[in-house]
């Protein structure tokens, strides 16, 4: 069981800490969710789970087999989505010959067997967002750790996500995962954190959440004294969706009214009125 | 390891990364080695030349995959320090065969006597001679690169100077196991007596072992 002790990472001898004093627990069949506003250290928890960075402070143990995904895969590799996955199957410790067949089949799954001979510098973002996950998925790992990997793909695809994850967790296995979108597997979900300031700390399940759509030119910068719960998309045409709890709803609002910037509130979705 | 070893080369080959630091070796032995020079001399010269191609080999392959790539890797590896030393290890067998060619081609070119073409000098003897200060260049510039890069020394300028202002200094200075052994050859061609540079080699181990671990060590500590 990966259990963090103490856990402290920072940058650089005497830089700011990113993350201090955590403790976290992730018995098998785990699905945990980990909430925090952009830049508060999330990817970096993530990390810390995967294996990729070594903590500062502190100890992790008990890692089992891993695999990870990154939000954004890029495509600058000069290989074709057949033979990346082939090669991480094996560097995940599959024989060649299983690598292949599991690639196929994953590519499969997400709509993307099309593409299994495309050199990925030629795939579509989403495409190539695929591949990723398909890395992850293939070597049957007994931890998952997700960043975001939902962004970039298409709604069948992220459904099809969605799906896995709860397969595997039924299998045994724990995920780890970041999602803007708080309702990502929101029924399912066993175990939910919070980054705050440096800490993780447990969320409160089930908290209901307002949506509040806003507007501003694109490239405005992004109020200040936004609460520190609230979670944003930018959507091209300008729009931004802020995701915060109901608790710090009016403070979200009033950061938007009184921004410097020209904003523009929308909507203000209730939890209640949200559609899918 | 192998699988990791296989990945790495094939990202190395497939992306052509290769071509620029061997065609500065060939273009480097090519102004300085030329047919009928005295072998040992030539094979100074070659070896010589193997430390910075070795040290931009290391630098190529450690850096050739996007953050996001290696962060796959390293998890799908076990941890980031075995993918770091697969990198290594990839990019010391790249500089290890294009050395081994360049010996072999050098041999085959030179003229096997010694400077002053009166003591003549045994051939097998000649290749082993080479093939060792080629071994002691290799792993000097292999650790080397590995001090200069990623993860040790982020940022492209300072990497670049640093990787050639290390390759030079490497080359000038007394006690360095790569001047030491190619001293040991041209010295060697004017008494006609092929060296063997072992005691080059084992300090060439040494600091390429040291690099390797700091490089292995740091590369879960930096992003």
């Amino acid at each position: 069981m990966l259990t963090f002790h103490q856990v402290g990472r920072r940058y650089g001898l005497g830089g700011p800490w990113v993350l201090r004093g955590v403790g976290l627990a992730l018995p098998a069949g785990t699905l945990a969710r980990v909430a925090g506003a952009n830049g508060t250290g999330k990817s970096t928890l993530l990390r810390l789970a995967a294996g990729i960075d070594a903590p500062s402070a502190g100890r992790i143990e008990g890692r089992p087999r891993t695999a990870y995904v990154p939000e954004r895969f890029p495509p600058a590799l000069p290989f074709t989505a057949h033979g990346y996955l082939t090669h991480l199957g094996r560097v995940h410790g599959l024989s060649r010959r299983t690598a292949r067949v599991r690639a196929e089949r994953w590519l499969d799954r997400f709509g993307a067997r099309a593409h299994g001979e495309t050199p990925l510098a030629e795939l579509s973002k989403g495409t190539v967002q695929k591949v990723a996950v398909a890395q992850a998925l293939l070597a049957e790992p007994e931890l998952l750790v997700l960043d975001e990997a939902w962004t970039g793909l298409d709604a069948e695809a992220r459904d099809a996500l969605d799906e896995v994850v709860t397969e595997r967790v039924a299998g045994g296995a724990s995920v780890l995962f970041v999602d803007h979108d708080p309702r990502r597997l929101a029924g399912a979900v066993s175990a939910a954190y919070e980054v705050s300031g440096t800490s993780l700390i447990a969320a409160e399940r089930g908290t209901a959440r307002v949506r509040i759509d806003a507007e501003a030119p694109p490239g405005t910068k992004l109020p200040d004294g936004l609460p520190p719960e609230a979670t944003h998309e930018r959507d091209p045409s300008g729009t931004v969706r802020f995701t915060v709890p109901a608790a710090h709803s009016d403070a979200l609002l009033r950061a938007l009214l009184t921004a410097a910037g020209p904003w523009h509130i929308h909507r203000v979705r209730p939890p209640a009125a949200r559609e899918r | 390891m192998t699988a990791l070893l296989g990945y790495h080369a094939a990202l190395l080959l497939r992306s052509q990364r290769w071509l620029p630091p061997a065609v500065l070796y060939g273009a480097l032995l090519a102004v300085g080695v030329s047919m009928g020079d005295p072998l040992l001399d030539s094979l100074g010269y070659a070896a010589a030349a193997l430390l910075p191609v070795a040290a931009w080999l290391v630098r190529i392959c450690a850096t050739q995959e996007p953050p996001a790539a290696r962060h796959v890797t390293a998890t799908a590896a076990g941890g980031p320090s075995r993918a770091q030393l697969a990198v290594l290890l990839t990019a010391l067998a790249a500089a290890g065969l294009l050395g081994a060619i360049g010996t072999v081609l050098t041999v085959a070119l030179g003229d096997a006597h010694s400077t002053d073409h009166t003591v003549e000098i045994p051939l097998p003897g000649a290749l082993v001679s080479g093939l060792l200060a080629a071994a002691v260049c290799t792993l000097t510039g292999a650790a080397l690169g590995a001090l200069c890069t990623w993860p040790v020394l982020r940022g492209r300028a300072l990497s670049l100077a640093a990787l050639c202002l290390g390759a030079l200094l490497l080359l000038v200075t007394a006690g360095s196991p790569a001047r030491t052994a190619v001293s040991a050859l041209i010295n060697g061609s004017h008494t006609g007596e092929p060296p063997l540079s072992v005691l080059p080699l084992t300090g060439a181990v040494v600091a390429a072992a040291g690099a390797a671990a700091l490089s292995c060590r740091l590369s879960g500590r930096r992003t």
